[in-house]
């Protein structure tokens, strides 16, 4: 089900109320038969693949908690990583490997046996196969006692706020939420639908406004001009921020009203000054989620081989993503940048403090999001090929003006209603940051009526539903 | 239990400091705003899809010349050009069976004067086109067969019935008075501008490779049927606009286009009159099926000396 859809717009008050009806000891169930319904929505069968690995992580807690001996409890561990990841490489990842072998085998003029498999990818396979794995991991290392109650547990990996593209929460951070008892508060309610309105507004103004550009540029680059395809490439960047950080915040805000908190997973990130802040400000549960159980465990930057990390790091982190060649470009681009930053640290610390400060923050600012809106055309291409000839296009610097390659062939008043939404987008973040609860009744019907009289018609996926 | 009070009392504050506010004023504002869109956005603007469905279901204009049809009557025919009493329909996305509403509807009035339809070379077939047509008569019986279980519970909820689809509507406001990429004319609403040469090159390539079947759906041809027989006092002129030569290269079953014809031309009150292989070159087309403004203008005034002979 999506969180910007009728259907769901009658499931969250139902689910919430009847939550709230009934007694602690039979919420878990109710929220548990919520979670399937809401997941079964967009295609039952595979439910069976949650089921499955919530089933053998489930008993792994168990039996990494009772076993003492340490090569057991490593292998319950590796086993239980071994089905996660198994299951990932199957779905996501098979038929990538399996086509990177034609090629090769192409070229060397012989041909591949092994067969496709005729699969969709289970929708937000990446996040609760991650979250699941991080619970046997904390469990494995005694930062987690292994949930008893099966049905807890398996909420703990479906609950439907953040099922399909997280927050990818932590076991210590939601799993003792779960049996805590829950009451009504005129301040939850009001956190959490301040939270849902404002991320369907960035969801339904902004990234599906801009999307409507996006994708007829990307969809036809060859037809579009320097002016045209740098628009589409800058509106990308704040569609995918739009659309992810807007999906997070409904997800925190409708478990906010139930009174669970979910972690924060954005934190302005196109504010940062470097890569390296953006990575601290972006996707945090993924970021920390590579941080704790990837790069630490290969060494972090206390070894030799530090650079290693970061690049397996932030491969991996782009394959996670998608199983194509365009995302591991993109994370190599990052990787590259932050490697860069953390080898220039002092030389740049010296230019940056010889300038004023604004300008130095303005400078690396404007210097980020041009980076960041460069990596991202590897992120939002199909191929290596159509991403070239986007960069191809942008490095022309034609500047000569055709209006159908300006407006993208969809009419000027779409061009005027996109700048409109991010005049808007700038304005609402400003009256977001006014705490005061006096006005979220006025704010929040605003958010409404923009929602209303500016939201494009017709749903459309979160963007990281296919990852 | 104490909590369980809690929470029973901060319910019963978030209705009253909250919900019940946030619903009356949401509805209070919403009435208003949706009140000033119909009449003033909506009713005013003579391209818009819903402007029109309102026009031929409450108004009635008795020297008035109708046009039906789908976007190819809707950007090919200037009313202007053909006379002072015509107005076009026509809807972009629609098909026969919108076509066949307007028909019905307009045979209800005590008229007349003659009815032009556009007739499109893939035969008689079904298409609603945009939702946002229909919402200001939602209610309608016409309508309601039309969308039929395409019809959403929101669409009859006031303030919400809109949500998605202002911008079509403030589009055609704005269309109708600024004339910046299109000229509009009594319902009529032509494309001034075009394609790049490579994107028109595309568009006739796609073309070529596409391949267009006549369709005779019983149940319209039975609809139109009854239109003929049941409005005598009429005449209904069956138009086919230009087509670009490359939707013929492709054409399965053209005998049965013209066996339709044929078969329309039995009633004494239809006539068809066939522009659709006048050769028009490229640079009076918008696209392979669409006519740009100077490609509209040219073809109008050949429809109406036509007319003039007939």
């Amino acid at each position: 089900m999506l969180f910007n859809s009728i259907a769901f717009l009658i499931f969250f008050p139902v689910v919430t109320i009847v939550f709230f009806l009934l007694r602690h000891k039979y919420r878990w169930l109710w929220l548990l038969a919520a979670s399937c319904f809401f997941y079964m929505f967009f295609k039952p069968e595979y439910i069976l693949i949650l089921a499955f690995t919530i089933i053998i992580d489930y008993y792994a807690g168990i039996l990494l908690e009772k076993t003492t001996t340490a090569a057991k409890r490593k292998t319950y561990l590796i086993l239980s990583l071994i089905a996660n990841i198994g299951v990932l490489a199957i779905f996501k990842y098979f038929n990538f490997i399996n086509s990177n072998i034609t090629g090769l085998a192409t070229l060397l003029d012989l041909k591949n046996p092994i067969p496709y498999l005729n699969i969709l990818l289970p929708i937000g396979l990446s996040f609760h196969t991650f979250q699941a794995m991080s619970y046997t991991i904390e469990v494995y290392r005694g930062n987690q006692k292994a949930e008893k109650h099966f049905g807890i547990y398996a909420l703990y990996v479906m609950f439907y706020p953040q099922l399909v593209a997280g927050p990818i929460e932590r076991p210590q951070n939601i799993l003792y939420q779960f049996h805590t008892r829950k009451y009504f508060s005129y301040e939850n309610a009001l956190t959490g639908l301040r939270l849902i309105a404002w991320g369907l507004f960035k969801k339904i103004v902004i990234a599906d406004r801009l999307a409507i550009y996006v994708n007829q540029v990307y969809g036809d680059v060859g037809n579009a001009g320097f002016l045209s395809v740098f628009f589409a490439v800058s509106f990308f960047t704040i569609q995918i921020y739009a659309d992810f950080s807007g999906y997070s915040g409904i997800a925190r805000g409708t478990a906010k009203v139930m009174g669970y908190d979910l972690l924060i997973n954005f934190k302005a990130p196109l504010k940062s000054k470097s890569i390296t802040e953006f990575w601290q400000r972006w996707h945090i549960s993924l970021s920390t989620w590579f941080r704790d159980y990837l790069y630490i465990p290969l060494g972090g930057n206390r070894t030799k081989y530090h650079v290693r990390n970061l690049f397996i790091v932030f491969i991996i982190s782009g394959l996670w993503h998608g199983a194509n060649w365009t995302f591991i470009i993109w994370g190599l681009l990052h990787a590259i940048a932050v490697i860069y930053e953390t080898y220039t640290k002092k030389v740049r610390q010296r230019i940056s403090g010889s300038l004023p400060i604004i300008v130095s923050n303005i400078f690396s600012v404007v210097i980020v999001w041009l980076y960041l809106s460069f990596s991202w055309i590897f992120f939002r291409s199909e191929t290596i090929h159509q991403a070239f000839l986007v960069i191809k296009k942008l490095f022309s610097f034609d500047l000569s003006v055709n209006y159908v390659q300006l407006f993208a062939g969809r009419g000027p008043l779409n061009f005027v209603v996109t700048i409109t939404s991010l005049i808007l987008f700038y304005v609402m973040s400003l009256l977001l940051k006014n705490k005061s609860k006096k006005f979220d009744l006025l704010y929040i019907l605003l958010l409404v009526f923009t929602i209303i009289i500016l939201g494009k018609n017709g749903q459309s996926e979160f963007i990281y539903f296919q990852f | 239990m104490a909590s369980q009070n809690s929470s029973i009392s901060n319910f019963k504050l978030f209705c009253i400091k909250f919900l019940l506010p946030f619903l009356a004023l949401f509805f209070l504002i919403g009435y208003a705003f949706q009140y000033v869109l119909e009449k003033t956005i909506i009713l005013k603007s003579e391209i818009n899809g819903a402007y029109k469905i309102n026009r031929i279901i409450n108004e009635t204009h008795n020297d008035e010349i109708p046009m039906f049809g789908s976007s190819r009557m809707e950007g090919d025919f200037i009313p202007g050009i053909l006379g002072s009493n015509y107005f076009n329909y026509g809807l972009a996305g629609t098909q026969d069976n919108v076509t066949l509403f307007f028909l019905n509807e307009e045979i209800k009035k005590n008229k007349t004067s003659p009815i032009i339809i556009n007739f499109d070379m893939d035969g008689l077939s079904y298409g609603n086109g945009d939702m946002a047509n229909y919402l200001y008569n939602i209610n309608n019986e016409g309508v309601q067969h039309i969308i039929g279980n395409d019809d959403r519970v929101h669409y009859h909820i006031p303030v919400v019935k809109y949500y998605g689809f202002y911008e079509g509507y403030f589009k055609d406001y704005l269309s109708n008075r600024v004339t910046l990429t299109k000229f509009t004319d009594k319902g009529a609403s032509v494309e001034k501008n075009s394609l790049l040469p490579q994107a028109f090159n595309q568009a006739v390539a796609l073309r070529k490779s596409y391949t267009t079947i006549f369709k005779n759906d019983e149940q319209l041809k039975k609809g139109f049927d009854y239109v003929f027989s049941h409005a005598t006092k009429r005449k209904f002129i069956f138009v086919v606009a230009p087509y670009h030569s490359s939707n013929f290269i492709q054409y399965k079953n053209e005998g049965e286009a013209a066996r339709y014809f044929a078969y329309l031309k039995t009633y004494k009150n239809v006539m068809v009159l066939d522009f659709s292989k006048k050769n028009y070159p490229d640079s009076l087309f918008f696209d392979t099926q669409h006519l740009n403004y100077n490609g509209a203008i040219k073809f109008s005034k050949a429809l109406k000396d036509t007319l003039s002979k007939i």
